[in-house]
């Protein structure tokens, strides 16, 4: 049967062959012209940037000398910086405090927004306004926030009659003060990830636990969380993707600082690019680079990105 | 019964936290930009209300407030309106033609945007300045352009994918070629996606932070982010009462576009994010 087929089409006429091929090719080169500004785009403005950074990576290229080809210097004096694994170690614990403290609060208020109750729609409305506040604006609200002598941090500590602390100025202060305004600042995008993942939940299969005497604590733990467990995986991984890069709200808040504490790795490569060593500070990057890419290829493959094409 | 009652309480409670958390550090920007004195929860400084700060800040020389915040929706916009169309052109490719390997083309690019934004800087300056396009509107907009163009794609691929393939062959039908179509039938019908996407990158793109701080210089195109986060006072205070009121005025156009269009920004974002 099959071969018949086959037969059948090496019978057909020529030309007919012949425009079908030439169709085809039309437009599968249509379709690059369609594409051709995006790759355009990301070519010079994104991939041509890494490149690039990873050339410069293996050089030394410092203000007023000239720049030479240096292989892998810079990559065996950042391992042996005690400064950046300073900063790798601030990061990797940012990260593993924030991102969970992000996806547990944006859980809690995903499974409210789930529910029926007057307000809910300005309740929507209000979560989203730290998501479209500046991430540098948000930094400068919390650094008044944190003032050492009226800010509204200490404000509360002297309500709860704990004496003034010192949020900017000490390692574990400024790594809270910093952690909490993450925080505000990427709870809503979780909490907006994690409530369309419970609104897909087939509402019967509550309806089921309801008659079969199911409480809250039950339903939650043998329902919501098992089903909601792909979008929670999803939302950690791009949590951790951003978090991983995060640079704004340090900078505006700490400035790194201090003494260092809280120098992101972000923060860390810009200090050396501000300064004019760019091959040290492209090297950082490139670093910085493979960690995240390794977290995004997880993430798009677990999210099971592109299957409805 | 008694269940029910106890949900209920424990609901209130939530949905007053989660209001006091979201809201709190908002309304002490806000409060302390229309008080005399940044210090007023001392209990020896009363509140003073007072506009001060917003006429510092809008009628201020040195400050350029208002060209920050030019700059930053003229750039954000343009930036908004052209990585939309030209990711429109990109995700009709993707959706509506048959290109080999386009699925792996389409992850790829996804891939792109969660680049740490560290790793292009330096060379995007390079560039900038070989162009001579530091400090320029082009400068920063072509930037994010490229930047928001994988979000972009992703999320208008998941909105075309959605509409009737009928329509596009019966517009074939009628002669129109695959531009005509795209601009005549495929936009229209996927507006509100278009749309959300559109709000996304404008709002991406005004808070956006580590590019503007690299590629911009004075008022001439620093954005506001930038201009807020640099701004330091002449008098050796930090003048909080000031930054605060500055604070107030950029985030009331991206809160109240949020506030109107929060159905489409919350589906844009979870179209961008998780596949539905």
């Amino acid at each position: 049967m099959n071969r018949m087929k086959t037969t059948n089409r090496a019978n057909s006429s020529i030309p007919e062959r012949l425009s079908k091929m030439l169709s085809l090719d039309r437009e599968v080169l249509g379709g690059y012209a369609f594409l051709f500004p995006l790759l355009l785009f990301i070519s010079v403005l994104i991939l041509l940037p890494v490149l690039g950074t990873f050339l410069d990576s293996l050089r030394r290229d410092l203000p007023y000398l000239p720049g030479k080809f240096v292989g892998l210097d810079n990559y065996l004096a950042i391992f042996r910086d005690g400064s950046f694994w300073n900063s790798v170690r601030f990061t990797t614990l940012f990260v593993l405090v924030s991102v969970p403290l992000e996806v547990i609060l944006g859980l809690i208020i995903a499974l409210v927004l789930n529910e029926t109750f007057p307000g809910r729609t300005a309740l929507r409305a209000v979560v989203l306004i730290p998501w479209a506040i500046p991430a540098a604006v948000s930094g400068r609200i919390f650094e008044l926030i944190y003032n050492y002598s009226y800010g509204a941090a200490n404000y509360l500590t002297h309500l709860l009659g704990v004496g003034p602390v010192n949020w900017l100025g000490t390692d574990l202060g400024a790594f809270a003060a910093v952690v909490v305004a993450d925080v505000w600042k990427t709870t809503p995008f979780a909490a907006i990830i994690l409530l369309a993942g419970l609104a897909a939940i087939d509402q019967d299969l509550y309806r089921q636990a309801q008659v079969d005497r199911a409480n809250f604590v039950q339903r939650f733990l043998k329902i919501t969380l098992p089903l909601l467990k792909p979008v929670l995986v999803v939302t950690l991984l791009f949590r951790t993707v951003d978090a991983l890069r995060v640079f704004d709200v340090i900078f505006v808040l700490t400035g790194g600082g201090p003494g260092g504490s809280t120098n992101a790795v972000s923060l860390f490569a810009y200090t050396y690019y501000a300064a004019g060593d760019f091959g040290y500070g492209a090297a950082v990057s490139v670093l910085l680079f493979v960690v995240a890419l390794g977290f995004s290829l997880t993430y798009i493959k677990i999210a099971r990105f592109g299957e409805e094409l | 019964m008694r269940e029910e009652t106890s949900k209920k309480i424990l609901l209130t409670l939530a949905a007053i936290m989660a209001t006091i958390f979201c809201l709190g550090p908002f309304i002490y920007m806000v409060l302390t930009s229309l008080s005399g004195n940044p210090d007023f929860l001392l209990p020896t400084k009363p509140f003073a209300p007072s506009l001060t700060n917003f006429m510092a800040v809008i009628f201020s020389e040195s400050a350029h407030f208002l060209a920050y915040l030019r700059n930053s929706l003229i750039i954000s916009a343009v930036a908004a309106v052209a990585t939309v169309f030209l990711a429109s052109l990109a995700a009709y490719a993707l959706t509506r033609l048959s290109l080999p390997g386009k699925t792996v083309l389409l992850l790829s690019i996804l891939a792109l945007s969660m680049f740490p934004p560290i790793s292009l800087i330096s060379y995007l300056f390079k560039l900038m300045s070989a162009l001579g396009w530091v400090n320029t509107y082009p400068g920063l907009i072509l930037p994010y352009v490229a930047w928001s163009m994988p979000l972009s794609l992703w999320i208008l691929v998941s909105y075309f994918a959605q509409v009737p393939r009928d329509l596009d062959r019966s517009a074939g039908i009628d002669g129109a070629s695959r531009f005509q179509t795209l601009i005549k039938i495929i936009l229209p019908v996927a507006a509100p996606g278009v749309f959300s996407t559109t709000l996304l990158v404008f709002i991406f793109a005004f808070n956006e932070f580590l590019f503007a701080l690299m590629l911009t210089v004075d008022y001439r195109s620093r954005t506001i982010p930038v201009g807020i986060a640099l701004f330091e006072g002449i008098h050796g205070q930090i003048p909080w009462g000031e930054i605060m009121a500055a604070a107030t005025l950029t985030t009331i156009p991206v809160v109240i576009l949020t506030l109107i269009f929060q159905k489409r920004i919350v589906q844009g974002l979870t179209r961008g994010a998780v596949k539905q």
